[in-house]
């Protein structure tokens, strides 16, 4: 073959702007991370080839960056608070509504798992990332192959805590279509690493949160056991309804309080964010705004709609009544209590 | 029933005898035992017999296959001046998946089934001893094979044989790397830094602008391996 013709094959990626005279993970760290506003999704350790960024139960770093960072600028491109301008309000959405799976039960209405479930029925996806959780309630990240895994106990409920989602979804994206489950801050991540690369359009379904904020867990295990003298051992459930942080003792007992005590650990990253309602997510689902026992879904993207309508089809779930009001209501208040730049 | 002593007939006996003496003695004449004399003497092994493995490091080109591909992980490519492998024959199974996937050849079979090492740190032959092979010592010099003839009789025929078996290579099919999903780049030129032939390179100003010079890549696949993103893949020359 005499090819000379294209003998040379070129293409061309823009690089982001630095700010400082350094790498640019060096940049992402000065701007982003070291002044507090970063929201520990983990989507720059979803990017990073080199596997260099580490998503623990502490402020996101990358050990030995100043000789292991490529310098390649992708964390900074995905980076959701680079250059950041909040979201907030609703969002747009297809279908606001509220419902209740037959065939699981969890947090309340059980809906992230059903539309997990059924989106893994369907095809649509080939692994499910869900946080899982050891007898601590320290988040562990589980991949889903089939339904039948969706059973365990210990995959359902919120556990208000930080997990490494993002960087399991990096194992899986060259090989499956993914679904991924997360806060509104993950999901814009999600939208990010899609914008910058194709391979990332591989996670088919994501599944947002509606959130206030997230929580260390080490913190979280420590507040509660200083200052409430509750071990996360003995609890079978957390829950936060209208104000109050409900933890559910395997004994039988509960202790609550309000939600404004935990204000000394709320990682600064959250206290940036606007987002309660997961805007860019194809599916958010929350308790607010439903009663007792059902989710409060708002169905976003095409994607979800399909599978909702398949689950409806099926009779996996029922509906409910969903109050929008309650659920913008939340959404005002968020921005009220997480102002953008900072006061402080 | 009572049990009666068996009576032999001396005729009879005596002829037993004579039997027994003329197979003895046509043993001893003309052997019809099927053993191999190992070591001065050895079995006839097949062609594709999977032994030792050889290395030629003019072939090499440095492209990790091998290494990737052992399922024993008995393949670690050391530096010498460029990437070359080097196998630890304590974890090797003989598999010879390493010579299979070999694009250029440079790992051979040999039909050497019986090397002997005396610690286990012997066992890892390292790269300049891959390149430097030490000089086969055998004391046997003919092979030996036992095969049923025409007549259904067991026939013990010698043999010479190379112990190096000279494999044909075979016919590849030409790959180049080149970049099949450029909207999946992120730029992190991971595949400039891995590529053996320098045939990917970067230029960086306000862009990154990444070029595969199709010419000097000999298409080891290396750099679609390192590829974070799925963005480079092989196409057919």
């Amino acid at each position: 073959m005499e090819g000379k013709v294209e003998a040379i094959y070129k293409w061309d990626i823009q690089l982001p702007k630095r700010i400082h005279d350094a790498k640019f993970f060096g940049n992402l760290k000065i701007e982003v991370i070291d002044k507090g506003i970063c929201s520990h999704c983990g989507t720059c350790a979803a990017v990073c080839p080199v596997d260099g960024i580490v998503v623990e139960d502490k402020p996101i770093e990358f050990p030995d960056w100043e000789n292991k960072c490529v310098d390649c600028g992708a964390c900074i491109r995905v980076c959701p608070r680079w250059e950041y301008k909040p979201l907030n309000g609703v969002g747009e959405y297809i279908e606001v509504l509220a419902a209740k799976s037959k065939r699981f039960k969890g947090q309340d209405g059980a809906m992230v798992t059903e539309f997990m479930a059924t989106a893994l029925e369907m095809g649509i996806i080939d692994r499910a990332v869900f946080v899982g959780r050891d007898e601590n309630w320290k988040p562990i990240t589980a991949i889903v192959k089939d339904v039948e895994q969706l059973f365990e106990e210990t995959i359902r409920g919120t556990k208000y805590s930080f997990a490494d989602v993002m960087p399991r979804v990096k194992e899986l994206i060259k090989d499956y279509k993914v679904g991924v489950v997360g806060t509104p801050c993950m999901m814009s991540g999600v939208r990010r690493l899609q914008q910058e690369s194709d391979i990332f359009k591989n996670i088919k379904l994501a599944i947002g949160l509606f959130c206030t904020e997230n929580f260390y867990h080490w913190q979280l295990h420590e507040f509660l056991l200083k200052e409430k003298n509750v071990e996360m051992k003995n609890a079978v459930k957390t829950d936060i309804k209208k104000g109050k942080f409900i933890v559910m003792l395997k004994d039988g007992g509960k202790v609550s309080f309000p939600v404004k005590e935990f204000d000394p650990i709320i990682p600064s990253g959250c206290e940036v964010c606007q987002d309660f309602a997961a805007i860019q997510s194809d599916v958010s689902v929350g308790s607010v705004g439903s009663k007792a026992g059902f989710s409060s879904l708002i169905v976003r993207q095409e994607n979800a709609k399909e599978i909702l309508d398949y689950i409806f089809e099926k009779e996996y779930a029922v509906k409910g009544d969903v109050n929008t009001d309650a659920i913008q209501k939340l959404c005002d208040f968020k921005i009220k209590i997480h102002p953008y730049p900072p006061k402080h | 029933m009572k049990v009666e002593k068996v009576e032999f007939d001396p005729i009879s006996r005596i002829i037993g005898h004579i039997n027994a003496i003329s197979v003895g003695v046509k043993q001893a004449i003309k052997p019809e035992r099927i053993t191999v004399e190992y070591p001065r003497e050895r079995r006839k092994l097949p062609d594709n017999f999977r032994g030792l493995i050889l290395f030629e490091k003019d072939r090499c080109i440095s492209c990790f296959r091998c290494a990737f591909i052992c399922p024993a992980n008995a393949i670690q490519m050391e530096l010498y001046d460029n990437y070359y492998p080097s196998i630890d024959y304590s974890k090797c199974i003989l598999c010879h998946f390493c010579v299979d996937s070999c694009p250029t050849t440079a790992l051979k079979q040999t039909k050497i089934h019986d090397v002997a090492f005396r610690d286990l740190e012997e066992m890892v032959v390292h790269t300049d001893e891959m390149i430097n092979p030490p000089e086969l010592v055998r004391e046997d010099t003919v092979t030996v094979e036992y095969k049923i003839n025409r007549e259904l009789i067991l026939e013990r025929k010698k043999e010479v044989e190379n112990l190096i078996v000279e494999v044909k290579p075979v016919e590849r099919i030409e790959y180049h790397s080149a970049c099949i999903n450029p909207q999946n780049c992120i730029g992190c030129a991971l595949c400039a830094s891995v590529c053996p032939a320098d045939a990917i390179s970067v230029e960086i100003n306000e862009k990154k602008v990444l070029s595969i010079d199709i010419n000097k890549c000999t298409g080891c696949g290396l750099c679609v391996r390192e590829c974070p993103t799925n963005t480079l893949g092989l196409v057919k020359r």
